[in-house]
């Protein structure tokens, strides 16, 4: 994709006034995406990005420039504009950089490539998602269904010496139904997704993500409205694992830990919360969405384990951070959507750890609350804690029995609260796939969680 | 159009459209449209004044949409080398052999005029590279210097501008060419009591560096995280809810989907069939402006090259039209609105407001106040791409804002949740303020008395 020489003159040129590091993210990235809109092809698209970043440090400051050119004048006027942001204090000789050759060990091999499988195939999987969804209920009114997928190269290199190649391969199916009944609209969804190829959507049960999204509208159109008040919450495994991923998980990125503005700064060591919670970030696991090789500045991905028994153990550490934070160790967790981003420390694969609690005695004894079967997405200010979540599915749990559906709960509460609150972790770990979006940009990222109950919990409804 | 002379869209470029039109052609394509955005933005922000993080980019793609048998096929690309054509060929070709939608689709030749509108600062980029580092720098400082409880900053505070070009090159003669600046200045200031922090955001837009207001959005912000140091839920139950400006912005920036008859005619909007129908109270009128002075939206053609026009959405209580593209408003037997909205260069041709606001009413939000007498002050909005959901309607969102007692603002409010459906809520708004702003950009409002919705606090 690019030269090795040309990328040693392009960082060279980066560092041609007062940089201390310089780093290139070279990016060529083909996407596909059909949709189906009510069982018709409506959207067939391909494309390609292309474009590449330069990023130079000086101390803790940095300069991001992009550009769409691979050309050596593109990227040499781009590193060179890089450069003139740090223009004060002009160096005398440029350092020499030697950049040695190598390609990301793949951790997730993939067996058919998106460029592969004739489009056709994508639109016979969704046909069938869509014939289940619209089998399930007469009230099932409108189906989208969307197979996309895409095959991003990259190739990193820095002052450092660091030439390296990487491949990053996605698929990911997206079911969404509406039921009606005229005045009123209701809609359920089920998204898989994997790092890898067209074999997850042939190995991919279709249609129980398919029956599961229509079931899912089905009964929120019959549900009433959830009420509001303070209540015990059981949250059901799987996308779940999003109350994690806000009420903690960003404010244990550097990205505002560095600098002390997160609730848990300078707290590793400290217990922050229940014993029965243990949480990890992984990257290494084989062919999960949120899988990755290396990370975007190059460095091989690892399992951080943040919090251990509930004692804070570890935060999620990018390359810029780790100099706020005093030269600390990066965790191969600096993501970004793409060149048009420079790279920051996200979450990879993210969820609670099993614990040793039985489903049904959790919400046996749980009194009147609610249970939230399916979670929707959720957003966080890491500087204050506060966080809020969606329950796309949920049910009112009355003297420990699952009661009606409702519809229309929101869970709101502070992360440094709601942690110390869980008072249930189950045994079976169970992940689902979101989009996150962040500074750097939006990127693949799964959440997980066994069965959790929180023994107490703002819900909003009306 | 205007065209500023000292930037243009490289000559390139249009060698390449002229190569790319003439390659569609000779692949079968019997009518195709090239698209093209570029960007060029800079970024400053600062800690400790000086610059932490730097940005200057440019970037862009090509949409390629062309007519194979009455489909539309569509590809996209950011590298212009030599396989570049013959790939949005090729990928043009395949899509529209996919394609089943049975809606008549069909490229544009032209509006017989355009609106000669300014959306250009009056100094290239909006100041220079300095001026901008400067600003950034003295908000720092000054939002520092305001309040003792407020030491440190959030996470980016500094400006960023963009320049925007848009070029759409048919084969059927359509050619035009539009360009944009903004500019936004963010301070993010955090106010800390003991273990007790509070945050909020202070952010403005413009074309020109010099019409961004410094000392009244560090103002603004500082006071609001400092005041908010001391907020608690309220007890819940129902309250006469007052959405301030920016959080009514925010939940209409939510809804505005259902405005799009593309999201009608799919079962995706419950005002499907309602045109004409009065849908909201009769003082409630909503707007869609694209030749507002100085919007961040502002535009003279929309994304197929339709010319824009200022409309009533709501007038009156009454829903006046849907927003249309040409495909929507065939379906209809209606014309378009001049609404047709790419989300980027590659994205399918969608619908989206310009500058979409209710019309303003006579009353401060201190005057609205009054008139509530007991109730609700919503200043911030959390999660709404979670807790809303516009097929439906329903919201149920994480809020801040403050009680209302005897007419007067009392004291502040947090971790609560405010409910409803907006739907009902568009019926029943009880009055509409003074005070439009626009602070994300296109989509702005008034503050905006909504009547009783359901919080749950403590």
């Amino acid at each position: 994709m690019v030269k090795r020489q040309l990328a040693e003159r392009a960082l060279m040129k980066a560092l041609s006034t007062s940089g201390d590091f310089a780093e290139l993210f070279f990016e060529d990235r083909l996407n596909n995406s059909i949709t189906l809109q009510g069982g018709k092809v409506e959207v067939a698209n391909t494309g390609r990005l292309h474009g590449v970043g330069v990023r130079v440090f000086k101390g803790t400051r940095s300069v991001y420039a992009y550009t769409n050119d691979f050309e050596e004048a593109g990227l040499l006027a781009c590193a060179a504009q890089a450069a003139s942001a740090l223009k004060e204090s002009e160096r005398t000789g440029a350092p020499v950089i030697r950049l040695i050759g190598s390609v990301a060990a793949n951790l997730h091999p993939v067996e058919r490539l998106p460029g592969d499988v004739a489009g056709a195939w994508r639109v016979d999987r969704l046909r069938a998602a869509d014939a289940v969804m619209k089998s399930v209920s007469s009230e099932i009114t409108q189906t989208i269904c969307r197979y996309a997928d895409s095959d991003q190269r990259v190739v990193i290199a820095n002052s450092d010496g660091l030439f390296i190649g990487d491949r990053r391969v996605y698929t990911r199916v997206t079911l969404s139904a509406v039921a009606s009944d005229g005045t009123e609209n209701q809609s359920g969804v089920s998204s898989p997704g994997a790092m890898g190829g067209a074999e997850f959507v042939e190995r991919l049960d279709v249609e129980a993500h398919a029956r599961k999204a229509a079931n899912m509208a089905a009964t929120m159109l019959h549900a009433r409205q959830c009420p509001a008040g303070v209540s015990p919450v059981v949250i059901d495994g799987g996308f779940g694992g999003v109350i994690f991923h806000e009420a903690c998980g960003h404010s244990l990125e550097a990205t505002s830990v560095a600098r002390g503005l997160s609730e848990f700064s300078g707290r590793i060591g400290q217990k922050i919360a229940s014993d029965i919670v243990t949480a990890i970030d992984d990257g290494t696991m084989p062919g999960e969405w949120g899988s990755i090789n290396i990370d975007d500045e190059g460095t091989p991905t690892n399992r951080l384990v943040l919090i251990e028994n509930g004692v804070l153990r570890g935060y999620m550490i990018d390359r810029l951070n780790a100099r706020r934070m005093g030269n600390a160790s990066v965790t191969g967790s600096s993501r970004r959507e793409g060149y048009t981003y420079a790279p920051t420390s996200r979450m990879r694969n993210t969820f609670i750890a099993p614990g040793s609690d039985d489903n049904d005695e959790m919400i046996r004894t749980m009194g009147d609350g609610l249970y939230a079967k399916t979670m929707g997405g959720g957003s966080v200010n890491p500087t204050t804690g506060e966080f809020n979540f969606a329950v796309m599915e949920g049910y009112l749990v009355k003297d420990g029995r699952i009661a009606e559906p409702v519809r229309g709960a929101s869970l709101i509460g502070r992360g440094s609260e709601i942690l110390l609150k869980i008072d249930r972790v189950g045994r079976e770990m169970t992940m689902a796939q979101g989009v996150c979006g962040s500074v750097s940009g939006s990127v693949p990222t799964n959440v997980g969680q066994p069965m959790i109950r929180v023994s107490s919990l703002t819900v909003g409804g009306r | 159009m205007p065209v500023r002379s000292n930037v243009k869209v490289p000559d390139a470029m249009d060698a390449f459209i002229d190569k790319l039109l003439a390659a569609a052609k000779a692949g079968g394509i019997e009518q195709a449209e090239a698209y093209m955005r570029r960007t060029e933005s800079f970024q400053s922000f600062v800690e400790n004044g000086e610059v932490s993080e730097y940005g200057v980019n440019s970037s862009g793609g090509l949409a390629l949409r062309g007519m194979v048998g009455g489909k539309m096929g569509i590809a996209y690309t950011e590298a212009f080398d030599d396989d570049a054509a013959e790939m949005l060929v090729s990928g043009v070709l395949e899509s529209a052999s996919l394609i089943e939608d049975p809606d008549e689709q069909f490229l544009f030749e032209g509006s017989p005029s355009y609106a000669e509108l300014d959306t250009l600062a009056k100094t290239p980029g909006g100041g220079t590279v300095d001026e901008k580092i400067k600003y950034a720098c003295d908000l720092e400082k000054l939002a520092l210097s305001l309040d003792p409880l407020v030491t440190k900053l959030g996470y980016q505070n500094g400006v960023e501008s963009t320049h925007t070009q848009v070029r759409i090159v048919g084969s059927n003669g359509l050619n035009l060419r539009r360009e944009a600046d903004g500019i936004g200045a963010v301070v993010m200031p955090v106010a800390r009591r003991g273990e007790r922090a509070s945050d909020a955001t202070g952010l403005r837009l413009a074309r020109d560096l010099s019409d961004l207001p410094m000392e009244e959005m560090a103002r603004e912000a500082v006071a609001e995280a400092v005041y908010m140091l001391d907020a608690s839920p309220c007890a819940s139950g129902s309250y006469e809810i007052i959405f301030r400006h920016d959080a009514m912005s925010v939940l209409l920036m939510t809804f505005q989907g259902v405005f799009s008859a593309e999201n009608a005619q799919k079962g995706l909007s419950l005002l499907q069939g309602k045109v004409g129908e009065t849908i909201a109270a009769p003082i409630v009128t909503l707007l869609d402006d694209p030749h507002r002075e100085g919007g961040a939206n502002t535009r003279s053609f929309d994304d197929e090259g339709v010319a824009t026009y200022p409309k009533n959405v709501i007038d009156g209580g009454r829903l006046g039209t849907l927003l249309h593209n040409l495909k929507t408003a065939k379906k209809d037997g209606v014309s378009s609105t001049g609404n047709a909205a790419k989300a980027g260069y590659a994205a399918p041709v969608r619908v989206a407001p310009t500058n979409f606001y209710f019309k303003p009413g006579g009353d401060d939000l201190d005057a609205l106040c009054e008139r509530v007498g007991e109730g609700l002050v919503i200043t911030d909005l959390a999660g709404v791409h979670a807790g809303a959901n516009d097929i439906s309607g329903d919201f149920s969102l994480l809020s801040k804002g403050y009680r209302v007692r005897g007419g007067r603002k009392a004291e502040p409010v947090e971790q609560i949740t405010v409910a409803g459906n907006f739907f009902d809520m568009l019926k029943n708004i009880k009055a509409i303020g003074s005070d439009l702003t626009f602070p994300f950009g296109g989509t702005g409002s008034p503050s905006v008395w909504v009547g009783a919705l359901s919080v749950a606090g403590k």
